[in-house]
């Protein structure tokens, strides 16, 4: 052994640190760049599904109803297989399954596609959740002034449901960031494989996994502050402007009656 | 004078519950018709039922004497019968003027200068125009009720269906609301309204709608239905109601 070999625990680690800071910071960039990606392609994957499912059935003989509860029906089958599953075996059954067709996956773009299509499950149910949690007369309002259910649902009902499954988004960010590290099945040069890589070299697996720890911590606090912050903007102001008007005299007076009221 | 909207032996059931019985009515342009009943009357259901919020199990509703459900189109069938709610309903993520100026764009087909123009107008006209900045979730329900007055009425409709809009109000705002429909009344704005205030029907309806059962039971003009009202079920009615409001 060279004679520069660290001896406490803290030397290690700075000493790890020194050696495999790129290595660290290369996979740190890569589990970012899959909880991401992952997270915003679940999310529109859920949209779409969520948006889908909430259709009315067409009315009248069961014949014209038929398609759409054949979509329903692999929507559901979609979601249960997806959410019913652990991830680290849809990886090695994707991966590995496509492999055996003939089609060799890049792991980088498996390693996305199946956090998208495992997040995109649990999105679906989420944002069902937050469409009817939005009031029925939101809905009832839209089609009173004859909007579709498209305008309804794009203008009116799935700002407000994102906005409060903004919480459980930001959850699945987290969990993502962190259970993307069972990718390291299939090779994802991701934080948990490189810092796997790094910790064989010396055999020094506790430095290097609280290394790692700490990142994984500090990436999921900053995320969870950010989103923090992103829920305050969507809430807009508390203070609104009264709009210079003529023709209301008591507006100035009727302002003040609503602000002792709230 | 032509009639606007003419209902046909309209019958809605929810499973077994028989709630409308053949209802048959015509709405001539100009008229006030205030309906007015017990709760469980079948009054709401009646309005939400012309508004195809609830899918009607029989009869029909002509628009200017064409089927509203088979001969005109159901986007543009919303647009001209406006519908003013009990919870207001007004749309939470959007400001006073972005609630007025939606339908406007998305079913008109309006530029958006234009909309924002007469959706001021609208605001104005109910005392809102001041508050045109402001979120729903900071007025109070007279002012929510005004809005959504404004948001009706933004898409300039022919006829306007007001389902209770003052019962979900402090008794100070009603009479803020009721205000505005008076003046869209005398307006000459035609208007069916589900209510329960008497004076208020009894002042500015033309035309008073006794509801009982899933039926009309009594048709006819204020004076008369709160004067001399002809059913034992109306006089019963109204002398339990009256009693208690004066």
């Amino acid at each position: 052994m060279p004679a520069n070999i660290p001896t406490t625990f803290f030397a290690w680690v700075s000493f790890l640190l020194d050696k495999y800071g790129e290595l660290f910071l290369r996979g740190t960039g890569v589990t970012m760049l899959v909880a991401l990606t992952g997270t915003v392609l679940g999310f529109l994957i859920g949209l779409l599904v969520a948006i889908v499912r909430t259709i009315p059935l067409p009315r009248g003989v069961w014949y014209r109803k038929l398609p759409m509860r054949i979509v329903f029906f692999l929507l559901n089958v979609y979601i249960e297989v997806f959410r019913g599953t652990p991830m680290i075996v849809q990886s090695m059954v994707i991966y590995y399954g496509a492999m055996q067709i003939g089609f060799r996956m890049p792991v980088l773009g498996a390693a996305i596609f199946i956090v998208s299509i495992n997040t995109g499950a649990y999105m679906a149910e989420i944002i069902r959740g937050g469409i009817i949690s939005v009031d029925v007369g939101q809905k009832e309002a839209c089609t009173a002034i004859g909007m579709t259910h498209w305008q309804a649902m794009t203008h009116v009902i799935l700002p407000q449901a994102v906005r409060n499954i903004m919480p459980s988004i930001g959850n699945e960010f987290v969990v993502n960031i962190k259970d993307s590290s069972v990718l390291n099945v299939i090779s994802v040069g991701e934080l948990f494989f490189m810092s796997k890589s790094a910790a064989g070299a010396y055999l020094r697996y506790f430095e290097v996994f609280f290394i790692t720890a700490c990142i994984y911590l500090i990436l999921t606090f900053s995320v969870t502050r950010l989103l923090r912050l992103l829920e305050k903007k969507m809430d807009g102001s508390r203070n609104y402007t009264i709009y210079g008007s003529q023709s209301d005299s008591q507006s100035s007076i009727r302002v003040q009656e609503t602000e002792e009221a709230e | 004078m032509e009639n606007i909207l003419e209902i046909r032996h309209l019958v809605k059931h929810f499973g077994d519950h028989e709630v409308l019985r053949d209802i048959s009515f015509a709405v001539q342009k100009g008229e006030v018709i205030c309906i007015i009943g017990s709760s469980g009357s079948g009054k709401s259901t009646l309005l939400r039922c012309m508004n195809f919020l609830e899918q009607p199990t029989g009869g029909e509703i002509l628009y200017h004497g064409k089927n509203a459900e088979t001969e005109w189109k159901r986007t543009l069938y919303h647009s001209k019968v406006g519908m003013v709610f009990q919870s207001f309903n007004l749309f939470g993520n959007k400001n006073v003027l972005e609630n007025c100026v939606l339908g406007q764009m998305q079913v008109l087909k309006i530029e958006r200068r234009e909309a924002e123009a007469r959706a001021v107008a609208y605001l104005e006209k109910v005392g809102m125009g001041a508050y045109r900045l402001a979120r729903p979730s900071q007025l109070s329900g007279g002012q929510k009720q005004r809005v959504a007055i404004a948001r009706a009425l933004c898409m300039e409709p022919e006829v306007l269906l007001f389902d209770e809009p003052t019962s979900a109000l402090d008794p100070e705002m009603v009479g803020e609301v009721l205000g505005v429909m008076q003046d869209l009344a005398r307006g000459g704005m035609t208007m069916l309204i589900v209510t329960h205030e008497m004076s208020f029907a009894r002042d500015v309806a033309s035309r008073v709608l006794f509801m009982d059962g899933g039926v009309i039971l009594e048709d006819a003009s204020p004076s008369t239905l709160f004067s001399h009202p002809s059913q034992p079920r109306t006089q019963e009615f109204l002398r339990r109601v009256l009693a208690r409001q004066l």
